[in-house]
Formats: C-alpha cells, structure tokens, sequence
C-alpha cells in the first residue's frame, strides 16, 4: 500500500476521510470542518472529496452532471487547500457512480462504502444539507444505510440560514410554487362548487390563497419546472387511460383464473429493480403495480420492489416493464421510456417466501 | 335537420338506459368475483390482489354508470373525483395490508412442486 512509507515517519496515523459533496448552501463550511477535524484528530490528513453521480454518463443529463461535478470537486479542492494552510493535507478528488445508475441512499451508500474500502477511509464527514441528485431529504436514510454498512459518519457542524429561508430559495421558484398551488387549489374549489357563482369565485380565491400560502412549500418539495411540470402533467394525462386498459387486462385474467374450478393459481414472490428516481415516480410506479391486480407490492425498499405475483401472465408483464417504461415516460419523457425490460437488465428474480 | 334530432332523442335515451345496466352487471360481476376469489384463494396476499379487483373495476364500473345516469351535472364530476380518490387509496391499502403480513412473517402461499407431490403418494 502506497501509505505505508509515510506511516513509519509519523508517529500518529493518517487520517482518511470521505467527504461526499453536493451543491449546497454549507457545502463550503463542510469542506472547512472536514479539514479542520481531521487535523486535529491527525498530523497527516488525507481528504477525499467525491461527488455521486445518480445519472449514468450514457444518458443525455449524465454529461452535463459530469461537468457540474467536476466544477464542483475543482473548487472544493481549491478551499480545502486554503484551509489546510501548510499541515500536510493530501487531496484526492472523484466522481463516482457515473458507470451506473445511482437511485436510493442505499445505492449512494454502496457506491461510499466500495469507494472506502478500496482507500482506506477511517470515517465520513457529511454535509447536513447533503441532497446527490435531485432528491431532497435523502441524509438520513443515508446515515441509516452508513450504519448499516458499518462505516463511522459524522455530520458536519454548520451555521445556516434557518430552515424557513432555504425552502423560499430564490424568488422566481417560490413564485413558481405558489402560483401553481394557488391554480391547483383553486381550480379543485370551483369543481366542487359553482364556478359561475361569484360568492364561489371569491371564497374560493381567498381559500386558495390561504393554501398557496400554507402549503406551497410542503407540496413540493421540488423545484418546478415551468415548461417541464405542466408537461410532466399532460404526460400523466396521457398514462392514465393506458393505466386503465392494462386493469381491465388484468381484472379479466384474473376473473378468470378464480372462476375457473381448478383454479390455476401459481402465486410466487419476485423481486423487481425499478430504474425510477426516489419519490413521486416510484410512487406511481409502485401504486400501478399494486392497482393492476396479479401483482401487488409488498415491500418498496428504495428501488427494490418486492412484489408478489398471483399468475404467471401477470409475473411476464410485470418482468417486461411495459408500467415501468410508462412511469418513465411519464417524469422524463419518450427517450428515457426506451430502456431495457427489467428482465433483460437482469433485475427482476423470482425469490422464495422466507426472503421477505 | 332539427327534427331529425328530435326523434334521434329516444334512441340516445334507450341506448342510455342499457349503457347503465350493462355497467351496472358488469360493474356486480367484478364485484362477485372478487368475492368468490377472497373465499378460494389460499393465503392473504393472493386475497390482498382479488380485494382491490372491487375497487378498481367493481366501484369503477358503478361509478360510470351513476356518472352516466345523472348526467351532465355537477354531481358527475363529484363522482369521476370519488373514482379518482379510490384509485388512490386502493393500492395504498392493498399495500398495507400485504407490508403487515410480510411484517408479521407471513410466508406466501406457494403451489407444491412436482417432486413434493411425487413424495407424498
């Protein structure tokens, strides 16, 4: 191993940390404390800066995630010299996880803990606003996934701005939200009630104006896209009659097998790796899954579904992924619809009842 | 030309009216048989799949034709909303109940192998 030279001059080991980045507002104080904690646990430091990748390199978004990261590790790196000063602080940088797709903490985690192997890391210093991707609030399950694992964490202590003005983030997307929670509301309000009635129109405005107000930032959790939203909605608009076609599909296979006497059940458990983000996409999927009936999700444990199937036509539509290829369609579009079945991708098992 | 829809009015009427029942059936059929699957099937995850067959196409059908028989009224988006919150809330359940099962260690009913059945005659 390339320490063990160094090692025998020192008297205190080095120390190697890990120090996952992502775009964040503390993201600087994170690199600052790393530095720091490290120094003084340790004459001799060795600072890994890393950013996780959720995209493959392959698909259109990975390129341009790839650039940012690498933006991102330059100017990292740049401060974690400035704070180190003249202690011995080695630097290393990488961008990993953009060989594959990176979907739930538990990948993120995967993708540390064989990064922490292969260096030696002695403990992992996290940016409490930590967010890889898109996806928001993903620091605990990701402390939780660390435990797991077994490798020692430490969220670095940093002054924000409070809570409430992060959400606000930049004014045009608070705007966005509110604008479109007030729409939303205010719409549901005048199908309920009479929308030519003009006591409606204004209880309704003031109704929904208190709920924009309220809850615009708990809605969504997300930043909005002014052209991608609304596409993502008509999008869904055209999922929902295909949804349908594939229950009644499904109802009819089954009413059959249950009217017939012999009833030719042949219930087993699969295991499925759904290549949908975290959050509302895996929601969908998994709840289309479970509204188609033959199958029905047991467990949704990150990407892992595990769902149990009724008959073997219902297993086959489900390993072919036509759901999974419309959920996909439907939150990033045609190209990304075209994508392995779950079955080519070797992602989809049958497993036996005591692996629940 | 008006006249013509005049009498063309009837004919929508009776095709209507058998629009409803054929729902209706249809609609109890689905209904019926997710009834007869709770009571044969072996084990409460195959049950969890037959009971959201109620929901799905037993209410969904029922609903279409109440939708159907009120007309173009306010009351017919009331229930294509109703329909839209049961699509929701069915999976969730069915998940539920199938997530607590799996919790209380539950093994899936599973068909016998052939070599199980060879061994037992």
């Amino acid at each position: 191993m390339y320490n063990d030279g160094r090692a025998e001059g020192v008297t205190v080991a080095a120390e190697r940390i890990l120090v996952p980045l992502s775009e964040t507002v503390t993201v600087r104080q994170t690199v600052g404390y790393a530095i720091r904690s490290g120094l003084e646990r340790a004459d001799d430091l060795e600072c890994h800066l890393v950013v996780a990748l959720p995209s493959d390199r392959e698909m259109p978004e990975g390129q341009t995630e790839v650039e940012t990261a690498r933006s991102l590790l330059s100017r990292a790196e740049s401060w974690a010299r400035e704070d180190a000063d003249s202690s011995s602080v080695t630097i290393e940088t990488a961008v990993l996880g953009d060989e594959e797709y990176l979907f739930g903490p538990r990948d993120f985690v995967g993708t540390f803990s064989e990064y922490a192997d292969d260096h030696d890391i002695d403990r992992v210093v996290l940016d409490p606003e930590y967010e890889p991707g898109a996806t928001a609030g993903l620091l605990q399950p990701i402390e939780r996934e660390l435990e797991a694992v077994g490798l020692p964490y430490e969220e670095a202590p940093v002054e924000r701005p409070a809570r409430h003005e992060q959400l606000i983030g930049d004014g045009t997307q608070q705007f966005d939200r509110l604008f479109a929670m007030f729409w939303i509301s205010y719409g549901f309000y005048l199908v309920l009630g009479d929308p030519t009635y003009w006591f409606d129109l204004v209880t309704g405005a003031a109704v929904a104006g208190i709920v924009a107000v309220a809850l615009a930032n708990v809605t969504f959790t997300f930043p909005l896209g002014r052209v991608r939203s609304p596409v993502r909605t008509v999008r869904f608009g055209l999922y929902v009659p295909y949804l349908l076609f594939e229950i009644i599909k499904a109802n009819l296979a089954i009413s059959i097998v249950i009217l017939r006497p012999s009833m030719p059940i042949d219930p087993k458990l699969t295991r499925v790796n759904a290549h949908v983000r975290s959050g509302l996409p895996l929601l969908a999927l998994a709840n289309s899954i479970t509204l188609t009936p033959g199958t029905l999700t047991i467990r949704a444990d990150d990407q892992r579904l595990v769902v149990h199937s009724l008959i073997a036509s219902a297993r086959d539509d489900l390993f072919d992924g036509a759901l999974e290829r419309a959920v996909r369609f439907v939150f990033h579009g045609r190209e990304s619809a075209a994508i392995a079945s779950p079955r080519e991708r070797g992602d989809a098992e049958i497993i036996g009842g005591d692996e629940l | 030309m008006i006249e013509g829809l005049v009498e063309a009015i009837p004919f929508f009427e009776e095709l209507r009216f058998w629009a409803i029942v054929i729902l209706v059936a249809f609609g109890l059929f689905f209904t019926f048989v997710s009834a007869v699957g709770v009571i044969r099937l072996p084990d409460v995850y195959s049950r969890a799949h037959t009971a959201s067959q109620t929901d799905t196409l037993g209410a969904g059908l029922a609903l279409a034709a109440v939708a159907l028989a009120l007309g173009w009224q306010n009351a017919t988006v009331y229930t294509v909303l109703l329909l839209f919150f049961v699509f929701i809330t069915n999976p969730t359940a069915a998940h539920a109940i199938a997530r607590s099962a799996a919790e209380s260690g539950i093994t899936p009913w599973e068909k016998e192998t052939d070599e199980e059945v060879t061994s037992d005659d």
